[in-house]
């Protein structure tokens, strides 16, 4: 395991990542190991290579030609080419711009709140006590929701008039009346939350795996040598950890700039675009007021901003952990 | 002898497996069925959803069609409509509310004229004009009517109001009224945007006439002072508050929702169409206000417009370019006297009927008021945001849940209503 013992991609340094199908797998070698056939190879990757040019490739490029243009998407082709002016109106666009805001601000609250939260679950749940399973899987429940139940869900819990959230408060003797979602100052916070609700129990698995990764041999030594119980979490589990940590931050940025299917249904976005996502302002623009073109250059700038964030963070963040797999993203050589 | 085999066996699932990939897309079928007439309508609440199947049952059997009709739902009708348009595949029978929209699909090449439809002489002319494009029709109306305020006469007189309001400044007054007697005046599904947009377009057409209205739209210019008075007068509206606790993520038809809060009888009045009665009964699963009164939006003073002016429309069916002969039978099958009848009662539709009387003898009292409405009425003005390109009318709702929640100014609600109008031409 390359001496560091705990990455998240086991990926040991020889093995190739395509098909090699029957080379190391312990049963009498039939054939004589090494590069696997050209019929082999094309049944293995040409399927896949098809869905994903016709499925991925095409439509991205499609897209990208489209956001030239002003076109409602109805019938043929794009005809009005209009150069860089849809990318030109997005700059100034502050739906756009609010977008990235509320995205950033997200973000920012995923990596000092919930995924300290799921940390520290995970960090409980590695203890030994009765129930353990239990709590583990009524935490990981959430995640199993899709997000459209989740949306329904919480709609009727922060409904305004016969909600759960205000009859509660209201059992506590809180006579509040909280606009949970209709009020613009606080519904991305309540969006957040729920958020939370719904992933921090898949961070904590996560999390939980990666703890599991560490051998316990090196607290029995750092024991041995009189560390305490508070330095041995400082110098082993938390730089050990980091591999886990930096993915799990990576997922959660992607996941959030591409969040739509929570937020679509709970909110549509409003009110007046106070929890609008990029994915959505996207869809409003695309397919209710169909401006394909437009949409379609909202649709690269979200794929560049996904696209720098990974690279830069593949190359300075994760350029270690990702020594020996194939995506090094020239961070290391 | 075995490698080779083995390489020509790969090859030849390789290629089929290809093959499969490449059918499967050419295939892509809107309504995901092979049916003969596929049908898309909004009318997802029994009793006519039912109706609507039996009728589709009882056709096919004497016609020897198949049917996949599909009920869904009024919001998710418009995004699935809108990316089955886009992609060049609409139902064979869709719902329709005409206008800006249905003229981008004909522009598209996907919806079939039925200047010809054999049952046309049934119907009242008047009810064909938002499905009217360049002379030709492309879409048969089975509802038709007006907007208005649909209040509770009880609620009303709780707060001492005897006589609904006929002008903009007795209207906030009773609003006062209503807040000071702690009801909540008005019924708003904020989160929605198109019942706001209501409001805004009523105070436009009282201010400037409907001749106004129109000659600005043909313009694509709002940049006259009516337009920005009528975003005051709404701002000014909405700064007493008339709305109900959460309407800013209020839906229309949902739980809690602008319908539901009428009919359980918690709000005094909604700015709807002629379906408001129905909706209010099926949001809240009661029987709706015990007395439902009906008034026109108020005159406002020193306006241009008339009160027999009236924001309107109705619900019709188009049909596809591709359609088969009997997609336009079925649609005169519906007109048939017995059942378009029972569809209005199951619908609780007003009768697009050329003869009324013939086909619904007994109207209720809230069907009644809207034809009685439409009798008087002097010219008509089709929900901006359907008579407009998509673009333009989704730009006008937009904007008008910003100007109700303070977000932006009566002028900026005019720059970009022209800013759409400018990126259209």
């Amino acid at each position: 395991m390359g001496g560091r013992g705990v990455t998240l991609k086991a990926s040991p340094p020889a093995s190739p990542a395509v098909g090699r199908p029957d080379a190391d797998a312990g049963m009498r070698p039939r054939r004589r190991p090494g590069r696997p056939g050209a019929g082999t190879l094309a049944t293995f990757i040409v399927p896949g290579l098809v869905l994903f040019l016709l499925f991925v490739l095409l439509p991205v490029l499609f897209a990208g030609y489209v956001a030239f243009f002003r076109w409602n998407g109805l019938g043929g082709v794009p005809t009005d080419f209009i150069g860089f002016d849809n990318f030109r109106t997005l700059i100034g666009d502050e739906v756009f711009l609010g977008d990235l805001w509320r995205i950033g601000i997200i973000v920012v609250l995923s990596i000092v709140v919930q995924l300290p939260i799921a940390f520290g679950l995970a960090m409980l749940l590695h203890q030994r006590f009765p129930g353990r399973t239990a709590f583990r899987l009524l935490f990981f429940m959430p995640y199993i929701l899709t997000e459209a139940v989740t949306a329904v869900l919480f709609g009727l819990i922060f409904s305004p008039r016969r909600g759960f959230a205000d009859s509660l408060l209201a059992g506590l003797g809180i006579d509040a009346q909280i606009g949970w979602l209709s009020d613009r100052s606080i519904v991305l916070f309540v969006v957040f939350g729920i958020l939370t609700w719904k992933f921090f129990g898949f961070h904590m698995v996560l999390f939980l795996a990666g703890r599991q990764n560490i051998p316990d041999e090196l607290y029995e030594a750092a024991a041995i040598d009189g560390a305490t119980g508070a330095q041995a979490f400082r110098r082993i589990t938390l730089p050990l950890m980091g591999p886990t940590v930096r993915i799990i931050v990576f997922l959660s940025v992607i996941g959030t700039v591409q969040l739509f299917d929570l937020v679509y249904v709970l909110t549509g976005g409003g009110p007046f675009h106070a929890s609008e996502t990029l994915a959505i302002t996207m869809f409003e623009q695309g397919f209710q007021r169909n401006q394909i073109g437009y949409a379609s250059a909202l649709s690269i700038a979200m794929f560049i901003v996904s696209l720098v964030f990974a690279l830069i963070y593949q190359r300075y963040v994760l350029s270690r952990d990702l020594q020996g797999s194939i995506t090094t993203a020239g961070g290391v050589r | 002898m075995r490698k080779p085999l083995k390489q020509a066996r790969a090859l030849v699932a390789a290629s089929a497996a290809g093959a499969l990939v490449l059918t499967a897309a050419a295939c892509g079928d809107s309504g995901e069925s092979d049916a003969d007439i596929t049908w898309w309508h909004i009318q997802n609440q029994d009793p006519l959803m039912a109706t609507w199947q039996e009728f589709a049952d009882d056709f096919a059997e004497a016609n020897d069609v198949t049917f996949d009709v599909q009920p869904i739902e009024n919001e998710a009708f418009k995004s699935r409509m809108g990316t089955a348009a886009q992609s060049g595949d609409v139902p064979t029978i869709f719902h329709t509310w005409g206008g800006g929209v249905l003229s981008e699909q004909v522009d598209a090449g996907l919806v079939r004229d039925i200047s010809d439809l054999d049952c046309l002489d049934q119907i009242d002319p008047i009810a064909l004009a938002p499905y009217t494009i360049d002379d030709k029709l492309y879409g048969m109306p089975f509802d038709t009517g007006v907007v208005g305020f649909w209040y509770n006469i009880d609620l009303f007189a709780d707060a001492g109001i005897d006589a609904p309001p006929e002008t903009w400044d007795e209207f906030l007054t009773d609003i006062q009224a209503l807040k000071d007697a702690g009801i909540a005046p008005i019924a708003l599904a904020g989160a929605d945007q198109w019942p706001g947009h209501y409001y805004w377009t009523y105070l436009v057409m009282r201010i400037v006439g409907l001749e106004g209205l129109e000659a600005a739209a043909e313009a694509g210019d709002f940049s006259g002072e009516g337009f920005v008075q009528a975003g005051e007068l709404l701002a000014d509206l909405a700064a007493l508050e008339p709305f109900q606790p959460g309407f800013e993520s209020a839906g229309y038809g949902e739980a809690d929702g602008q319908a539901a809060n009428m009919g359980e009888g918690v709000t005094a009045m909604e700015l709807m169409g002629q379906w408001a009665p129905q909706v209010q009964r099926d949001a809240s699963g009661t029987d709706g206000p015990e007395n439902l009164g009906f008034f026109p939006f108020p005159a406002v003073e020193g306006g241009a417009g008339l009160g027999t002016e009236w924001l309107g429309g109705g619900n019709g069916y188009a049909v596809s370019a591709d359609a088969p002969d009997e997609a336009l039978d079925f649609l005169c099958y519906i007109m048939e006297p017995d059942n378009y009848a029972r569809a209005i009662v199951d619908g609780n539709f007003t009768p697009v009927a050329a003869d009324v009387a013939a086909v619904a003898p007994d109207l209720g009292p809230d069907t009644q008021t809207v034809i009685d409405a439409l009798a008087t009425a002097t010219g008509t003005q089709l929900y901006l945001d359907q008579a407009y390109p998509p673009a333009i009318g989704g730009v006008i709702n937009e904007a008008t849940e910003g100007l109700i929640l303070g977000q932006i100014t009566a002028e900026d609600f005019v720059a970009r209503v022209n800013d759409a109008w400018a990126a259209e031409a």
